[in-house]
């Protein structure tokens, strides 16, 4: 009887062990986004598009519309490299009119119904629209993120968005994302 | 005292394993601390993860499975309550037959059912008959008169390379043997093997030898061309210990308990086009039949099985997909020839014919809808081998006609993906069976949930048919409502729980009437079980263990005779209310891993002799621990490992016992076992299979 009880008080104390175990394992952080490797995409983005030759002069700006966690990793981007040469400037927008002259638009998630408004602003001004949201390249971004089944990060691309906003993506940028149309 | 130091020794381990796992060299750490991480080829951003680089855990629970939805999905959001198990913990745990990798599973268990077979129960119900669908790449393995499927020692589990389980109903895509669960094994094909594997594995118990085996594969994936050539041969014993039968007849069973598998797989698949061939010459000897050891000793038993699919995946365009598929098989179970003094059914030696064509089309409306449609016919044979009068209405022979069509929709939203299937089986026979089913699924960053509900059937089978009694018998109808809610508490750590609801009306249910000696399949009245189901994950470079909880009751549902236990409504006949299982691995150098495995079950109830000659008593079986360990070992010489284990260390001689009472005294499983595995990997390439 007196073993039963203390055979009860050790799997207690294994149970409390296996669960302070995965606590104890280090990493706190769940499977929370990776803004990095959004930055990661849009870096590549920068390099792989052609902007119209008179845009290819002085800084290359990035403007942020809306609050979203990639600001920071794009100040850490912005901070640390080049484009071609190029210093890239961080621009952070709360209204769509602090947004124009940029050469990216970055529309974070929380500022995704502002879309239309926003094109009909800029209409073919040579601006690379980004979307955080996925789905927004269907609804007239360039570019959108998109996170497969499997965790795979991805972008949807609106070829005619880009085009219709004097851009060209290289063939070897299209082959990674997933074209809509 | 033993007891004690068991546990302690695992709680110390569990804690020290941190030192350890420190020790080793995190590969999932992310390489994201300089600016060089911009610098990545577009080739390199083809591997990038929306949630960051991978851990072990989100490797694993990432992975897509299509056992529950025919579109793949990942783990989280698979309309089912799913179980993975990987090649990687199939090996570690040294598993020496599916029953040691299945019973870890929550809510699963194993059970005896007749001449020394052991099946499969899931969540307190006993599944053996029909109701749970083995499948081995893509073949059905239940055997086509009973829909049973045998376990111990049996299937090639040194040639697995991924389990995927449904712990619930499947019918709405499977039919009607996946009332309670599917089972989906993948064999490595020729790609994963690329090369030669050969492995031996010998097993000793007390007393006599527990399996003496040896699988070999070949493989190479050539372009678009590849095959794979698999083989098990070996022999085993199930136990060592004495037997006693209702009639306080005993014998003992070293060396009268024969597990005897001879398996062959051979895959050949060029782009979508694809042939497999497999047989599974299955041999059992026993000294025991219905009730009673067998006055003329042991006697042999076959189940034989032969297997082809030819399939062909056409790829209409980037959206439709085509799938025609021709299955045929040809089963002899059950088959003995022995006559003993009792007049039970003597010899049996039935062999059943399945011919399947099954077209299926998968359409992609766009990334969040898929559409899935099909149908399927087949026809069954039986033809006894030796009596012209088997079959009813004076036959030999027997036949059958099954048409099916099934669809599903996939709908993924923002906020939840919404699945919506349902099959129709008419049988000319039994009649037909529609089985709906919905589900609701998603996974917010850390937190996933699912909500399913479900119908499900067991389709009769030929010799349900046959032994359908005086009243005609009827395809058995299940309702299963199930909630699963995840959490990731670490990047490392998974915790899942889930609850279900089962309601089973008119079981078939296998019945012997020990005093006429007559049996028959009767649809009974109702049954059913609720449960819970918990899982902690925790997995890293250093190892993973998984702890997990289940518990069922019958206490709140309909209950038939057969499987009930007077004066306890919670539980039913051999399976018990409350099983926790702890599966680890912990990697003590790069080549060297100690994998402790434990299964501690709570009371169990079943028939055994009483002190009266020819009547059965019912008993509560005490809980028992099983604790294995495992250690493997990659030994210096490129591709040979080397494991040794020792399983039911505590010796508790475990007993399957019968779900159902039919008088069959619970079958002693394995004594305590040491286990010598050893494993040659030779590729063509580069590339390593551990």
């Amino acid at each position: 009887m007196k073993n039963k009880r203390y055979i009860n008080y050790l799997k207690k104390i294994l149970v409390l062990a296996l669960v302070l175990r995965g606590i104890w394992s280090g990493n706190y952080k769940a499977q929370e986004t990776d803004y990095k490797a959004y930055t990661l995409f849009i870096y590549n983005f920068m390099k792989y598009i052609e902007w119209p030759e008179a845009q290819n002069k002085g800084d290359f700006i990035i403007a942020v519309l809306g609050d979203s966690p990639v600001t920071k990793e794009l100040q850490t981007l912005a901070a640390g490299k080049k484009l071609k040469g190029r210093t890239i400037v961080l621009k952070k927008c709360n209204t769509l009119e602090e947004c124009i002259g940029c050469h990216l638009l970055y529309i974070s998630s929380s500022k995704s119904s502002v879309l239309k408004t926003l094109k009909d602003q800029i209409k073919d001004k040579p601006i690379l629209l980004v979307g955080e949201r996925e789905g927004l390249a269907k609804k007239g971004a360039g570019l959108s993120f998109v996170t497969l089944d499997d965790d795979e990060l991805k972008f949807d691309i609106n070829k005619k968005e880009i085009e219709l906003h004097q851009l060209k993506i290289a063939g070897s940028l299209i082959n990674l994302g997933i074209v809509i149309n | 005292m033993q007891k004690f130091r068991l546990i302690f020794s695992i709680i110390i381990l569990t804690i020290g394993s941190h030192s350890i796992a420190l020790a080793q060299t995190d590969t999932t750490a992310a390489p994201k601390d300089s600016l060089d991480y911009y610098d990545m080829s577009l080739d390199q951003l083809l591997k990038i993860k929306s949630h960051g680089v991978a851990t072990e855990l989100e490797k694993l629970i990432n992975t897509l499975i299509s056992v529950a939805s025919k579109k793949p999905l990942n783990t989280r959001e698979s309309p089912s309550i799913v179980s993975l198990i990987t090649e990687e913990e199939i090996k570690k745990s040294g598993a020496r037959d599916l029953i040691d990798v299945l019973r870890l599973v929550p809510g699963f268990d194993f059970g005896v059912d007749v001449e020394g077979v052991v099946g499969i129960g899931i969540r307190g119900n006993w599944s053996h008959e029909g109701k749970v669908l083995v499948l081995i790449d893509g073949q059905e393995m239940n055997e086509i008169l009973f829909a049973s499927t045998t376990f111990g020692n049996h299937y090639p589990i040194d040639q697995i390379k991924r389990i995927e389980i449904i712990r619930g109903p499947g019918s709405a895509i499977y039919g009607g043997y996946a009332e309670y669960g599917v089972i989906n094994i993948i064999t490595r094909q020729g790609g994963d093997i690329n090369g030669l594997i050969a492995s031996a594995v010998y097993g000793q118990m007390d007393k006599t030898y527990a399996r003496r085996n040896v699988n070999i594969s070949i493989g190479q994936k050539i372009k678009d061309f590849q095959y794979s050539v698999s083989g098990l041969i070996g022999q085993g014993n199930r136990s060592d210990q004495n037997l006693k039968d209702i009639y306080g007849q005993s014998y003992n069973m070293a060396g009268n308990s024969g597990l005897n598998p001879r398996f062959i797989n051979v895959g050949l698949a060029y782009k979508g086009l694809s042939l497999r061939c497999m047989g599974d010459f299955f041999q059992t000897s026993i000294g025991l039949r219905y009730t009673h050891v067998n006055a003329k000793g042991s006697y042999i038993e076959n189940f034989n099985s032969l297997y082809s699919e030819l399939k062909y995946v056409i790829k209409i365009n980037d959206k439709f997909t085509i799938t025609p598929k021709l299955n045929f098989k040809q089963q002899t179970p059950w088959q003995t020839n022995i006559k003993d003094s009792i007049s039970e059914p003597p010899a049996y030696n039935v062999t059943a014919y399945r011919g399947t064509a099954n077209l299926t089309g998968s359409f992609n409306l766009n990334r969040y809808i898929n559409l899935v449609a099909g149908g399927e016919i087949w026809k069954d044979y039986a033809i006894q081998n030796f009596d012209t009068t088997y079959f009813s209405d004076g036959k030999k022979t027997a036949t059958y006609f099954n048409y099916a069509f099934f669809t599903q929709g996939l709908i993924k939203t923002r906020l939840v993906n919404i699945i919506l299937g349902a099959r129709y089986d008419k049988h000319n026979a039994y009649g037909d069976a529609f089985v709906p089913r919905v589900g609701l699924t998603k996974k917010y960053n850390r937190f996933h949930f699912k909500a399913l509900y479900s119908q499900a059937f067991r389709a009769p089978t030929i010799e349900n048919i046959h032994y359908q009694g005086t009243s005609n018998i009827h395809p058995e109808r299940t309702e299963i409502i199930e909630l699963e809610l995840g959490y990731q508490i670490t990047r490392k750590s998974l915790f899942t729980i889930n609850v279900y609801d089962i309601t089973t009306a008119k079981p078939i249910i296998y019945y012997v009437d020990t005093a006429l000696h007559n049996d028959a399949y009767i649809n009974f009245g109702k049954s059913g079980t609720q449960g819970i189901e918990a899982e902690y994950r925790l997995k890293g470079s250093w190892g993973y263990f998984t702890l997990n909880y289940s518990y069922y009751s019958a206490a709140n549902k309909p209950k038939v005779d057969k499987y009930a236990v007077a004066n306890n409504s919670s539980a039913l006949l051999g399976f018990a209310n409350h099983k926790v299982n702890l599966t680890s691995s912990f990697n003590i150098t790069k080549n060297l891993s100690f994998n402790p495995s434990v299964s501690i079950y709570g009371p169990r109830w079943g028939y055994v002799p009483s002190d009266s000659v020819g009547i059965s008593a019912l008993k509560q079986f005490d809980p028992t621990a099983l604790i294995n360990f495992f250690i493997r070992y990659n030994t210096p010489l490129k591709g040979l490992t080397f494991g040794l284990g020792v399983y039911d260390i505590l010796n508790q001689k475990f007993h399957f016992i019968q779900p159902y009472n039919s008088d069959h005294p619970p079958l002693p499983g394995p004594s305590r076992e040491i286990v010598f595995r050893l494993s040659y990997t030779l590729n063509y390439k580069t590339k390593t299979v551990n």
